[in-house]
């Protein structure tokens, strides 16, 4: 018996994470390969064309998940009956463009969307938000779209995690597949903080902690947690675009495992609405340790945290309190 | 006594047959018995197609979910960073079927022991360049690669050449690796077969997963014919032919070939780039119809080497409906071929007559 189809929303569609995302997602990587889905595409109207452009590709394709498109400028068409959100679209900042600046072009961007969802979405709709500055945007999608359970409003960190992950299997030579259990703290911004001290990896001798194998605590305090930071920026100094092919696969991660679960062991980092979980405080949209069952995720609780991360933890939470406020200011 | 004496020994038995057993299964247990790992090489890999290819890969869209794999990334030197960032986008995609990523600009490194070559990369078009043009530049390439597949390349590997002139690229490969067998060297023409789909699936409003078995006979290019004439639709209660459907002759002996064959303009039209995402998508398609099988009662396009079915002349690679079982390809046959379709069938293979003269003329 097929399941019936999933409305999948991804707004900026017209643009690079979106072409690398629409295939994935029509694939079957975001919902697992029995799903079929009906795509919702949304782009402004100066993308109109390119758009039509995509919904073309995708027909000739022929994917057999994929069991409509709509590719549209309208945000209530684009909208309607939604059960997952990827929000792609955001005022990309340029050059010159103060932060101050980038902030109040997206949160009117957010603003609007966000009343969209709420009018015309699923009543349990899932949203991620991946465009920049993506904490901040999901905050205030959350503030506009108050029926949307604020559980189902998260935003992408996942491909930090993953770019973490890689940077350790590359450091020990062994199959990223191996590696598990790092976190990515905080902002999806120069402050987050990507955490080894529970990360482990399968040997032949059982899962040893990632400390231990490496070795190394300097670079582990130092040089892992800036190359993560910056791997973007290093991509665009290497492919003269920005990392699209990553950022698509892992926001296909983020939602499978939140609607389908994470494998026992593991957990994952999502941007999520805190709850005061580790002297956070609560009401921001921060990223934590996250295992998912039953398409809710839960905050990893009981995890230690030593003095060198507490420091960490707490500026990238201060930059999203500022970013907050920031954004407060521009709505008034 | 004696009784007791058997049943002790049996019990003996019975106990050290199994632990036996559980010896054997723990050390069972850390034997990794997933498959082996195949390598795909991908040229030109730094380009548009390239990234909407490899994440497909890696992901098992290609080889199926349970196949591990190992990318082969090949460009030209002035590419070599942008290379080098997807190499480091791969990693950062933390895909668990990846198990390896090489990324070079030096062909022979490239080529050690692929089992499957995608070759994206050639020499493109320019505006006014003529198709005689694009072969002399292109017989080059495409010699020196045959060179390195034929030296390093496992002997049974698989073939698909995507750069245009496809048909006629994968006829040079064919000749400067005479060693890989001459079926497993093929070009892509299931983007126009996808593409045809698509558009009967239009014009009837039906899912496009619901037609089948449109055909593209000969070159990939714009003397390709889009065959609608042993098409179905499954309609629920079984199949009905397109033709009676559409219930319009006209528009499938005219309009619907041309809006094939001139696809890929439109989607030029519109994205002012041309269109990665589905031609990624029909190399996965060719590879995987090809390597897992087709469907029971389905065909697919594929550009491979003529045998002189249907009348074309053998050793030219040219379009034709195949099947494919345990990763081999065969040309469906006993098709019915009308006077109209005859006529595109060797207008086509005309037309690659012609390029192979050409690419011959260059290479001597």
């Amino acid at each position: 018996m097929a399941k019936n189809p999933l409305r999948v929303l991804v707004t900026g569609a017209a643009g690079q994470i979106g072409y690398a995302l629409v295939p994935m997602i029509a694939r079957g990587v975001m919902l697992g390969p029995e799903q079929p889905v009906i795509l919702h595409m949304l782009d402004i109207p100066p993308a109109a064309e390119a758009l039509n452009g995509v919904k073309m590709e995708l027909v000739d394709a022929a994917f057999p998940l994929l069991k409509g498109v709509i590719a549209s400028t309208d945000a209530v068409e684009a909208c309607t009956d939604v059960n997952v959100a990827v929000m792609v679209g955001g005022f990309p900042r340029k050059e010159g463009m103060e932060r101050k600046d980038v902030m109040s072009k997206n949160v009117s961007i957010y603003k609007s969307q966000a009343s969209a969802l709420e009018k015309h979405a699923a009543k349990d709709c899932k949203v991620l938000v991946v465009a920049n500055p993506a904490n901040t945007n999901a905050l205030i999608l959350k503030e506009f779209a108050p029926s949307i359970t604020q559980k189902n409003i998260t935003c992408l960190t996942r491909l930090d995690h993953n770019r973490a992950l890689g940077q350790i299997s590359e450091r020990l030579s062994v199959q990223v597949s191996d590696v598990k259990n790092v976190i990515i703290w905080g902002n999806h911004s120069s402050t987050q903080y990507p955490d080894v001290n529970h990360a482990t990896v399968k040997t032949q001798a059982g899962e040893k902690p990632v400390r231990e194998l490496v070795k190394d605590d300097e670079w582990l305090n130092s040089a892992f947690i800036t190359t993560v930071q910056q791997r973007g920026a290093a991509i665009i100094k290497a492919r003269k675009l920005s990392s699209a092919l990553s950022a698509a696969s892992s926001a296909c991660d983020h939602i499978r495992d939140w609607v389908c679960a994470t494998p026992e062991g593991y957990w994952v980092s999502m941007g999520v609405y805190s709850d005061g979980s580790y002297n956070i405080p609560a009401g921001l949209i921060y990223s934590f340790p996250v295992t998912c069952c039953n398409g809710e995720w839960t905050i990893v609780q009981g995890l230690k945290i030593d003095e060198f991360s507490r420091k960490k933890l707490d500026l990238t939470a201060q930059e999203l309190t500022e970013e907050k406020t920031l954004a407060y200011s521009c709505l008034s | 006594m004696e009784n007791l004496d058997v049943l002790q020994k049996v019990v003996v038995l019975l106990g050290c047959l199994y632990l036996s057993w559980r010896i054997v299964r723990y050390i069972w247990s850390f034997l990794d018995v997933g498959k082996d790992p195949v390598i795909v090489l991908v040229t030109g890999a730094a380009g548009q197609i390239g990234y909407a290819l490899v994440p497909m890969i890696a992901r098992g869209a290609m080889l199926g979910s349970d196949q591990p794999v190992i990318l082969h990334m090949l460009d030209i030197e002035p590419a070599a960073d942008i290379l080098e960032g997807v190499k480091m986008e791969l990693m950062d995609g933390a895909f668990p079927l990846l198990k390896g990523v090489i990324a070079t600009t030096d062909v022979n490194e490239a080529c050690k022991g692929v089992d499957i070559a995608i070759m994206l990369g050639g020499f493109p078009r320019r505006k006014g360049m003529g198709t005689k043009a694009l072969i002399s530049k292109n017989v080059g390439i495409y010699k020196t690669q045959a060179l390195a597949l034929e030296q390093h390349a496992d002997p049974n590997c698989k073939v698909l050449v995507v750069a245009n002139p496809a048909n006629t690229n994968a006829l040079i490969l064919k000749e400067f690796a005479p060693s890989i067998p001459e079926e497993n060297i093929t070009c892509l023409t299931r983007l126009d077969h996808n593409r045809a789909l698509s558009q009967i699936s239009a014009n009837l409003n039906v899912h496009v997963g619901d037609v089948k078995n449109v055909i593209i006979w000969g070159n990939h290019s714009s003397t390709h014919y889009a065959d609608a004439n042993h098409a179905t639709v499954d309609i629920g209660v079984g199949y009905k032919s397109v033709r009676e459907l559409v219930a319009n002759d006209h528009w499938l002996d005219s309009e619907f070939i041309t809006s094939v064959q001139q696809r890929g303009d439109a989607i030029i039209k519109a994205r002012r780039l041309s269109s990665a995402l589905s031609a990624a998508s029909a190399a996965c398609d060719h590879m995987r119809d090809w390597i897992l099988g087709t469907p029971k009662g389905t065909w697919v396009s594929m550009g491979v080497y003529s045998d002189g079915s249907y009348g074309i002349q053998p050793g030219l690679i040219y379009s034709f409906p195949v099947t494919c079982e345990k990763g081999v390809w065969s040309i469906v046959q006993g098709l019915n071929i009308g006077e109209f379709e005859r006529g595109k069938m060797d207008d086509s293979a005309r037309e690659l007559i012609e390029e192979k003269a050409w690419a011959y003329s260059y290479l001597h």
